[in-house]
C-alpha cells in the first residue's frame, strides 16, 4: 500500500494549470514546501508530483503541484536500480 | 469549512466553451465510489463558489479534439497514475441530469451537483470503470 503524502484529486486543476488542493490534506504539511518532491493523489491513484508553489486562497492555504511523468512504479524500478550494485 | 464569502468565486473562470453532447468522451479517473466522489465535491464547495452561491463539483477532462492535449489518447496518458477511468458520454452526464461547467483551461471541466446527497446518482451516470491502457505501460521500467 502507498502512503501518500498529499491528498487530492489528480483531475483538479484551478487557474494555474496545475493541480490544486489544500495544504491541511497533508500528511506532514512540513514536508510540503516548493521544490519538493512528494507522492500526491489517494492509495488508488497515486501519483510522483513536484510542489510548485503554496498560495493563500480565500478557503485556505493551496498547493499548487506539477505532475511528473509516468506512474510511482517507474519512480520504484529507477531508485531500484540506482541504488542496487552492479 | 470556509463560508460562502471566504470562498474564491468560479464565474471569471468560466471558458465561452460548452461540450456537445454527441460522442465526446469524459475522462474520469477511477476507480471512484460514493465517498471519494464526495470528498473532491467537499473539497470544490470548499474552495469555490459559482455566482456567489455553493457548489458541489468534481473535475473531469472532455476529449474535444481528434489529436492533441484535448485528444481522448492524450488525456488517458496523461493520467496515467489511473489504473482504470470512467469514461461517459457528455450526453450521458448531462442526461442524468448533470450540468458541465468549463472551469479553467481546455479541456478541464467540472460536473456540478445540485446537492451532496445526488452522488450516488452521479456514480451510476459515470458508469463501470474500464482500464487504463497507459497505466503500466512504460518502457525502461525492468
Amino acid at each position: 500500500m502507498v502512503s501518500v503524502d498529499i491528498t487530492c484529486d489528480l483531475m483538479d486543476e484551478d487557474e494555474s494549470g496545475y493541480v490544486w488542493t489544500f495544504l491541511r490534506e497533508a500528511r506532514d504539511p512540513s514536508l510540503i514546501e516548493p521544490g519538493a518532491i512528494v507522492v500526491a493523489g489517494d492509495e488508488d491513484a497515486p501519483a510522483v508530483a513536484e510542489v510548485v508553489e503554496i498560495v493563500d486562497k480565500p478557503a485556505g492555504k493551496v498547493v499548487h503541484l506539477r505532475l511528473l511523468p509516468g506512474v510511482i512504479e517507474d519512480y520504484q524500478a529507477l531508485v531500484r536500480r540506482a541504488i542496487t550494485p552492479a | 469549512m470556509a463560508a460562502d464569502a471566504e470562498r474564491q468565486e468560479l464565474r471569471p473562470n468560466l471558458r465561452d466553451e460548452a461540450a456537445p453532447d454527441d460522442g465526446i468522451v469524459v475522462v474520469r479517473g477511477g476507480p471512484t465510489s460514493p465517498e471519494k466522489i464526495l470528498a473532491h465535491a467537499q473539497r470544490t464547495h470548499d474552495a469555490f463558489v459559482l455566482n456567489g452561491n455553493p457548489l458541489w463539483g468534481i473535475s473531469v477532462f472532455c476529449a474535444l479534439d481528434d489529436i492533441g492535449p484535448a485528444s481522448l489518447d492524450a488525456l488517458l496518458h496523461r493520467f496515467a497514475s489511473y489504473r482504470v477511468v470512467h469514461l461517459p458520454r457528455v450526453g450521458q452526464l448531462r442526461k442524468a441530469g448533470f450540468d458541465l461547467l468549463p472551469t479553467f483551461k481546455r479541456p478541464h471541466f467540472t460536473v456540478s451537483l445540485p446537492s451532496p446527497d445526488e452522488v450516488p446518482r452521479l456514480l451510476g451516470a459515470l458508469g463501470s470503470a474500464e482500464p487504463n491502457p497507459y497505466h503500466g505501460r512504460r518502457p525502461g521500467r525492468r
